[in-house]
């Protein structure tokens, strides 16, 4: 295992004082002579770490550092920064929920799986709210997250569940991680992530098991006027809203309902449904806390390298079985939650 | 003539459909041709980075190909919309959107009050 070291002095102070022949500076002289050998190669495989365009561990431990801008109703970004890392509240709901959410993403990674924010290297978390007018969406850019504040009919504003906030923030784990290709079962397993990380960090706040948590995906942005408890249900995935003007949940739960579809980028909102359901009854089965169960071996499948950009759900739910074997042990109840999971939801025989 | 907007994705992945009508000398002196310019515009060979224009009617059953909409990049969650002008239809990603597009889109929604109906488009 690679170990950095932080150095405090800024490398080129380093330099000044190992040049420095004065006799009553000698000593610090020395040590920074030392300082500097040492150094060499910490600044090489940081070089080398930073190089790499995909991250497999936190390589700089960095702290966390969020930024919360507003777009004023317009589609613009990033908008005017209203709150940066320690700043007070600012009075608006968008702003602060935004902000707080950030954290509580940031802190599930960080405090439960030691990964320094969504890229392992400390990178800031850059957020804008208040973006467009009556604008029905939150999604991730690639930096920021950016939410919307909703139409007002349909939808309310969009940071209002901790679970959009932390799935948009987990997009950004994953394009740091996998990178899965945003098409068909890839696509879906990148959103399945960002629901499976985004329902894991509102339950770790709340302190609710596997067996209290509610399992849903964006409770609470729906209007009173809306047939429905939220987005999405990773318990029962296509019961989480019957609508007359937005019709019915079409997420399946199992393969046998796979959709073929060419819209939302082959489905990738809607097949999600089949490993949010395999996560969730690997998480009932093993019980107790998921973000340390079942959440850890999926953490652990998507860090190991095992899923390639390209990944289809039977060659996920084998990193998955492989991840729970090198974790909990071959055989262990956890190994065998996690094939029985994927084996009821239809992707492994 | 009819124009039928279907915008797909986001973060919540529900399918809204929205519908105007157009005088045929609009559909063919405007819309058109922009739709045939998305195409043109995009020397990309990949699907899944272009936008597509085809031809409805005529056998569009084979879905990776029909609708794989512009936006192959790092934006998650973004919505994807189909226009279809008569038989003809472009698909375009929320994150390319053009101006004259846009205000189509706006003129679409405020045509349709009760917009509906939320059945995913072309589930098979």
């Amino acid at each position: 295992m690679q170990r950095i070291h932080c150095s405090i002095i800024p490398p080129h102070l380093l330099t000044r004082l190992a040049a420095v022949r004065d006799a009553r500076l000698s000593v610090a002289s020395e040590a920074a002579r030392h300082a500097l050998l040492e150094l060499e190669p910490v600044l090489q495989s940081r070089e080398a770490a930073l190089a790499r365009p995909v991250r497999q561990g936190s390589a700089v431990m960095g702290t966390l550092t969020r930024r919360v801008s507003d777009a004023g109703g317009r589609e613009e970004l990033p908008g005017t920064l209203v709150r940066r890392e320690g700043g007070p509240p600012t009075g608006d709901a968008a702003a602060d929920e935004a902000y707080d959410g950030l954290g509580a993403t940031y802190r599930l990674f960080s405090e439960e799986y030691g990964r320094s924010s969504v890229d392992g290297a400390g990178r800031p978390l850059d957020a804008t709210v208040h973006y467009g007018a009556n604008y029905d969406n939150a999604f991730w850019d690639g930096e920021r997250m950016v939410f919307g504040d909703g139409d007002g009919e349909v939808f309310g504003r969009f940071t209002a569940s901790l679970t959009v906030i932390s799935h948009e923030l987990t997009h950004g784990f994953t394009q740091y991680s996998t990178n899965l290709e945003y098409q068909g079962q890839s696509g879906a397993l990148n959103e399945s992530l960002s629901d499976v990380f985004g329902v894991l960090v509102e339950q770790r706040e709340l302190c609710q098991d596997a067996a209290a948590a509610s399992w849903l995906v964006g409770a609470g942005i729906f209007t009173a006027a809306v047939e429905g408890t939220a987005l999405r249900s990773l318990a029962a995935p296509g019961t989480a809203y019957d609508d007359d003007v937005l019709g019915r949940d079409p997420q399946p739960a199992t393969m046998a309902d796979y959709v073929v579809t060419a819209s939302d980028n082959g489905g990738v909102h809607i097949n999600s449904g089949i490993p949010n359901h395999a996560f969730y009854l690997a998480a009932t089965a093993i019980g107790g806390r998921a973000w340390e169960g079942a959440g850890r071996i999926w953490y652990d499948a998507v860090l190991n390298g095992s899923v390639p950009p390209d990944c289809d759900f039977p060659a996920f739910a084998r990193a998955t079985h492989e991840s729970a074997e090198k974790r909990f042990g071959p055989g262990s109840p956890e190994a065998g939650a996690v094939v029985d999971a994927w084996t009821q939801v239809g992707v492994l025989p | 003539m009819r124009i039928e907007i279907t915008r797909s994705g986001g973060f919540g992945g529900l399918t809204r459909t929205w519908s105007l009508e157009v005088s045929r000398t609009e559909a063919e002196q405007r819309w058109l041709p922009l739709a045939q310019a998305e195409a043109a515009d995009d020397p990309s060979d990949d699907p899944a980075e272009s936008s597509e224009v085809t031809a409805t009617g005529a056998a569009t059953g084979a879905p990776a190909g029909a609708a794989a909409p512009r936006g192959g990049d790092r934006q998650r969650d973004r919505f994807t919309y189909r226009i279809a002008i008569g038989y003809t239809e472009v698909h375009l990603s929320e994150s390319h959107l053009a101006d004259p597009w846009r205000e189509l889109i706006d003129r679409a929604r405020a045509a349709t009050p009760a917009s509906g109906p939320g059945k995913p488009e072309e589930l098979l």
